[in-house]
């Protein structure tokens, strides 16, 4: 317990570090969020009026200033682009991404556990090659091209599945299940690749150590080494790369948030960077780095429950 | 324990991983017939609803506070506007039945039409237009700058308003067929306030219902729309599309009945579709280069004119457009009153006069420059084949893409030798031209100043004949095409396709879709 309180308290300056760092960032993008959002047929006079507006005529630390203080009050402001407050786009927004990445999550594990299992178990043999040159081709193809190819296929010339028209699970959850099938598919496959190789790898490691012939010396039949005994120590490597994967999707479902017209997280941002939406982008990252450092702080925690070593270590300090 | 709950959660996430792969076939095949059925032949469905596709979410909603084309698209069907653009880009009336203008042009008389009720139960008078005009006039408004010539108004009745123009300015019944003739309920007004952009009612076929910022906005029918008959559906529903190859593929897929636009590439492959109807029809604008008159190299204008010459614009619009776009030279496209086939027509490449300019601008064996472009793959792709059209000539250009908010930055700073930048153009010949062009104009980023530009530009904003004002526009293209100051490349076209079975569609040349005609068959 002690130690989750530890951790939840270091990351207090790892988010100020961060906000200052975003607020700081976005200010060196060229190009004035003004006449971005005034376009082309602005007047002069329109946009010195519209930076009044936004605040943008004053000093950079103050509008730091001025925003960190609503920050802390929970009002990451409005949007410059549309005047909608950011913390509703992204209440909005955040729950399509992170069950896209629930989704993603769930493909990789019932693609890669079964099948980096039985690679490694029949390691050598024509399944662990099939395994392995699945995850070679899995690893090799850009979620982007394969979204593109399921969507072709699947929704222009087969109509199984919409090409968009997401529906929020509270409203139709099977109509919200039928459209985020192929999504999840065209990003999990590579996940589940990158697992599935780690899981193998670290699987085979385990099986060659002592313990494990003494489990089976013992007369242990070969499941019940693998789950109780193998899986068990091979989950550690596993559990590091999931956690960062998962960190890492939240940039990665960009491409597929746009081929799928998913009104997500990653869209949002990202038009909220083309458009200059200073606040909305300041908001968003905001939120993104606190996702990532609580994803990190759920893994390590995740650690203590597969491995009491790790506990132990921490709780005896 | 733990180890068996272990065993027991391995076993069912391998359980369930056949049971999905199961599960997924078999509803993808049940639900492969209800989508073919939207897709191909219409279904019931499909004449309650009308799905659009849209390149862009459409940021704000209120046409006194609208710079983006994509709100125009929408609000085009929540709004009537004042006047509208005829099939062949004539001005036809709108809610303005009948007009008069004085002779020395500065006094405007509109006749208005009865029986107009906004979508809240407004009625639509000229107490409704004065307020509408003032409420653009006001500092806060984007659409000021286009009504600073209207000094008056006066109401003599309920039907009639009296605009007095401080002097002549024809571009005025253009600019009333977009934004500033939109017309807004008043009563909307005073009651929404600053929230009218998330509220916004109009007198238009179909009435606002609801928005999700990125992903779709809905409109339902007027019921009590002035055009009996109209509209067609009983909701319109916008769909988001970031991407426009996927908006295309949303086509095909039947997920939307009709969209905004498409790449170029897919206009040959959607066209040999009988199922869609493609429209591929020059628009109001045109796209070229800036060229920084006032740095080297191109304060030197046989420098320009080398330029200017040396760009194969049809093999240019061959290789980049593929047929989506036409060959130009002057602001004016084919849709235009000010269109002269004669002047917009590109000269061809004549290397020897190009090494004629080259040696009298003191660049015999040429020069080398910056292009500053959107890093959009087709304005990448048309930077690069000029590059190797200039390259011939000894002019060597150095491509820098740049992300768009910074070429505009760039553009209007002056930061550039030479910048890619276009125009989306308008139905007045006067809102293509004067503020490129004029002295003082907002778009002048190429720093171009010509007395006598000046004065004809001005001259034919008072110009009331479009004939008379073609002239005059004539008069400066000779001054532009000689001076070279920014280098017309081509006019780009609307691209709009939709499903087969969708009927009454009427284009025009502003490339909106103005859906109350629109029915499903």
């Amino acid at each position: 317990m002690a130690y989750v309180l530890q951790r939840i308290v270091t990351m207090v300056p790892v988010l100020f570090f961060l906000s200052v760092m975003v607020f700081g960032l976005i200010h060196l993008i060229p190009g004035d969020p003004a006449q971005v959002i005034l376009g082309q047929e602005a007047t002069p006079e329109a946009i010195q009026q519209m930076r009044m507006k936004l605040g943008l005529d004053q000093p950079v630390p103050i509008q730091y200033w001025h925003w960190l203080q609503h920050v802390l009050t929970g009002n990451l402001g409005q949007s410059l682009v549309d005047g909608e407050p950011v913390s509703h786009l992204i209440a909005q927004r955040l729950p399509v991404t992170i069950e896209l990445a629930v989704g993603t999550i769930v493909v990789a594990l019932l693609i890669a556990f079964p099948f980096g299992i039985l690679a490694a178990v029949y390691r050598g043999r024509w399944l662990d090659a099939a395994a392995l040159f699945t995850s070679t081709v899995g690893l090799s193809v850009p979620p982007f091209w394969l979204g593109i190819l399921l969507l072709i296929g699947f929704t222009v010339k087969l109509h199984w599945f919409p090409s968009s028209g997401y529906v929020p699970m509270w409203q139709d959850l099977g109509q919200n299940l039928h459209a985020m099938v192929l999504p999840v598919v065209a990003t999990g496959v590579r996940e589940a690749a990158v697992l599935m190789r780690m899981l193998r790898s670290s699987l085979l490691d385990v099986l060659h150590q002592d313990y494990v012939r003494t489990a089976r010396a013992k007369g242990l039949y070969g499941w019940m080494v693998i789950t109780r005994h193998a899986l068990r120590n091979a989950l550690i490597p596993v559990i590091t790369t999931g956690g960062l994967q998962i960190a890492g999707l939240l940039g990665g479902l960009v491409i597929t948030e746009q081929i799928f017209a998913l009104p997500g997280f990653g869209s949002l941002l990202v038009q909220a960077v083309f458009s200059r939406d200073y606040t909305t982008v300041q908001g968003a990252t905001l939120v993104a780095a606190l996702l990532v450092v609580v994803v990190n702080l759920v893994v390590d925690l995740v650690y203590g429950v597969v491995d009491p070593r790790m506990r132990l270590g921490k709780e005896s300090r | 324990m733990k180890r068996k709950a272990l065993v027991t959660a391995m076993a069912l996430l391998m359980g369930s991983g056949a049971l999905t792969a199961c599960g997924g076939g078999g509803g993808g095949s049940q639900n492969q017939t209800g989508n073919q059925a939207a897709a191909g032949a219409p279904s019931a469905a499909s004449s309650d609803t009308l799905t659009v596709g849209l390149s862009a979410d459409p940021p704000k909603l209120d046409p006194k506070l609208s710079t983006a084309l994509v709100d125009r698209q929408v609000m085009i069907n929540i709004y009537d506007t004042l006047f509208t653009i005829g099939p062949n880009n004539e001005i036809e009336p709108g809610l303005v039945e009948k007009y008069e203008v004085s002779q020395d042009g500065k006094t405007y008389t509109f006749h208005l039409r009865h029986g107009v009720t906004f979508q809240d139960g407004t009625p639509f008078n000229a107490a409704a237009v004065k307020f509408n005009i003032q409420r653009d006039q006001e500092k806060d408004s984007l659409q000021r700058s286009y009504l600073t010539p209207i000094v008056g108004i006066d109401t003599p009745d309920d039907y009639t308003v009296i605009l007095h123009l401080n002097k002549p300015y024809s571009p005025l019944l253009a600019i009333f067929t977009d934004r500033p003739g939109m017309m807004v309920s008043p009563t909307a007004v005073q009651k929404e306030g600053a929230d009218f952009v998330n509220h916004p009612v109009g007198s238009g076929p179909y009435a606002f219902k609801e928005r999700v910022k990125g992903d779709h906005v809905t409109l339902v029918k007027n019921p009590n729309y002035w055009q009996s008959g109209q509209p067609h559906f009983n909701t319109v529903t916008y769909k988001i599309f970031t991407d426009q190859n996927v908006e295309v593929a949303n086509l095909q897929s039947g997920q939307v009945q009709i969209i905004d636009t498409m790449p170029a590439q897919q206009v040959a492959t959607l066209s040999q579709n009988p199922n869609f109807t493609v429209i591929n029809q020059p628009g109001f604008g045109f796209q070229g280069l800036y060229l920084n008159v006032k740095q080297a190299p191109f304060d030197n204008k046989y420098l320009r004119e080398a330029v200017d010459l040396g760009i194969d614009r049809k093999a240019l619009v061959d290789t980049v457009f593929k047929g989506a776009a036409s060959p130009g030279y002057t602001p004016f496209s084919q849709a235009s009153s000010a269109y002269n086939q004669a002047q917009d027509t590109p000269p061809q490449p004549d290397p020897a006069k190009i090494k004629d300019l080259l040696a009298k601008g003191g660049k015999p064996n040429g020069f080398t420059f910056e292009l500053q472009t959107a890093a959009t793959p087709v304005t990448v792709q048309a930077a690069q084949v000029i590059q190797g059209m200039l390259s011939q000539y000894g002019i060597q250009v150095q491509i820098k893409q740049i992300e768009f908010g910074t070429l505009l930055d760039n553009a209007t700073k002056h930061n550039f030798q030479a910048s890619q930048l276009g125009w989306s153009g308008r139905l007045d010949p006067d809102q293509n031209i004067y503020s490129w062009f004029h002295t003082d104009g907002s778009q002048n980023d190429e720093q171009y100043s010509n007395p006598q530009v000046d004065q004809l530009l001005d001259e034919a904003r008072a110009q009331l004949d479009p004939q008379e004002r073609a002239k005059t526009y004539g008069r400066v293209m000779d001054i532009i095409h000689d001076e070279a100051p920014y280098v017309f490349l081509y006019h780009q076209n609307n691209l709009i396709a939709y499903n087969k079975h969708l009927t009454g569609f009427e284009y025009r040349a502003d490339g909106l879709l103005r859906l109350a005609t629109v029915s499903a068959q």
